[in-house]
């Protein structure tokens, strides 16, 4: 499956890239492509192209803080979970999609 | 109603994570100034018994500066929770609210309610029906005015006061607290700060402690700050201390971990805790309890709104800073390993349980 991925936390240094690394190694190991944009204290970083989230079939977003740019995902069908829930059990979450 | 109140913690902590940056701005830059003042000229105090800045222009300047992200933190704050709220018009009234609860003196608590007044408020104004004629003045001129008059007017005139007053009482009770109160309110930061580590039960003591910086008081984020490393710290120094009791993998997290306790990130000790929270969760709470209480009964401050050694040069009282850590990280490793040695049948378990 094609999924985009965006990650957020508070703080923005330590949370949203783990979150982001294990999304990518989760996704990796049950076979699904996966592109991560991380909203973090340093802004929008890896970002998500229009085509990317068109070509997808599902857009994750471990995000504790609210979405930025949110209009991009207008059209996906989206997936919310906290930023926890991806560091504790990053399987289960690909098992909501 | 679960899902309202998640949606508004999420706007909080939109607000928070903009206001951070800033209050480390002004906080670290204000610290150095008097900190350089200090070393200079250790008698240049005013009449107030402020520091005297009138013998050092450059340092006058370095104060002027951080005095101005300061200043601009309420604002900050205020502004994009209302934008995390309601978009681009939410802005205006959560900046004007911002300000205001910093010339009320209603401080970050002022600045967070009145946040989420602008938001609602410009929800509401946005929900209105109004003729097409009229819709293109909307976002230019109704809502910014309707909504600033609004928050404004709260703020002025109802609920500044009450909160200024509530402020100032919170300030004086930290200032007064006892030493019985003073251990319980650390050991209460301490456990918050690790239990989650770096997740919303964590930022709610950390932001506390950072808003705390912006109102004056550097003891709670003197004593988070302290709690902030311990936890990776302490792992570490247990992987460091017990090669039997922990795997190959573990033993190599350890070696992240340092270093990230080394400048503050508690999250160094996530990948010990996701594999085997019943014991770590309450060890590395138990550490941070203790390094906490260490720092603020010693009287540690901190003026930068982050933890660790790496801010050692901002911190009061540098010595019990660094005793505390050292105390609360041996503590956390002592503790996690025997509870390790008790309870296991050694490295196939905790190979079992990671991923």
């Amino acid at each position: 499956m094609k999924i985009v991925a965006v990650t957020s936390c508070p703080t923005g240094v330590a949370h949203t890239y783990m979150a982001a690394e294990q999304l990518e190694k989760t996704a990796k190991k049950l076979g699904h492509t996966i592109k991560v944009e991380t909203q973090g204290a340093m802004g929008i970083e890896n970002e998500l192209a229009q085509a990317d989230i068109d070509g997808a079939d599902v857009a994750i977003f471990a995000t504790d803080i609210a979405l930025e740019r949110p209009e991009r995902f207008a059209r996906i069908r989206t997936i919310e979970v906290p930023v926890q829930a991806v560091l504790r059990n990053p399987e289960s979450v690909f098992g909501k999609i | 109603m679960k899902q309202a109140l998640q949606r508004h913690r999420q706007y909080l902590l939109t607000g928070v994570s903009y206001v951070i940056p800033m209050i480390a701005c002004g906080g670290i830059l204000i610290a150095s100034a008097i900190a350089l003042l200090t070393l200079l000229s250790p008698n240049a105090m005013t009449p107030a018994g402020g520091p005297d800045f009138s013998a050092a222009p450059a340092l006058k300047t370095i104060l002027d500066i951080g005095d101005a992200a300061f200043k601009m933190a309420l604002p900050v704050l205020a502004g994009f929770i209302a934008y995390a709220m309601a978009g681009k018009p939410g802005l205006v009234p959560g900046l004007v609210g911002g300000y205001l609860a910093g010339t009320t003196n209603a401080g970050f608590l002022g600045a967070l309610l009145v946040g989420l007044l602008a938001g609602h408020v410009v929800n509401l104004l946005k929900k209105m029906p109004v003729h097409k004629y009229v819709r293109p003045i909307m976002p230019i001129i109704i809502v910014p005015i309707v909504s600033g008059l609004v928050v404004g007017v709260v703020m002025l005139k109802v609920v500044g006061v009450p909160i200024a007053d509530f402020m100032k009482f919170l300030g004086v009770w930290l200032e007064t607290m006892n030493e019985g109160n003073v251990i319980v309110l650390a050991g209460i930061l301490g456990a918050m700060i690790a239990f989650d580590m770096g997740g919303p039960v964590n930022k709610a003591a950390f932001f506390f402690g950072a808003a705390m910086i912006k109102e004056g008081n550097y003891a709670i984020m003197g004593a988070c700050a302290a709690a902030i490393c311990t936890p990776p710290l302490g792992l570490a120094l247990a992987t460091l201390m017990s090669r039997t009791l922990w795997s190959e993998e573990q033993r190599e997290s350890g070696l992240a971990a340092l270093g990230m306790g080394m400048v503050g990130i508690t999250e160094g000790a996530i990948p010990f805790a996701a594999a085997d929270p019943v014991r770590v969760i309450p060890s590395i709470m138990f550490g941070s309890m203790v390094a906490s209480s260490i720092a603020m009964l010693g009287g540690v401050g901190d003026h930068a709104p982050h933890g660790g050694p790496i801010v050692l040069p901002v911190v009061d009282h540098r010595l019990i800073y660094i005793v505390a850590i050292v105390i609360g990280t041996i503590v956390t490793a002592v503790t996690i390993n025997l509870v390790k040695r008790l309870t296991e049948k050694p490295a196939a378990q905790a190979e079992g349980a990671r991923r």
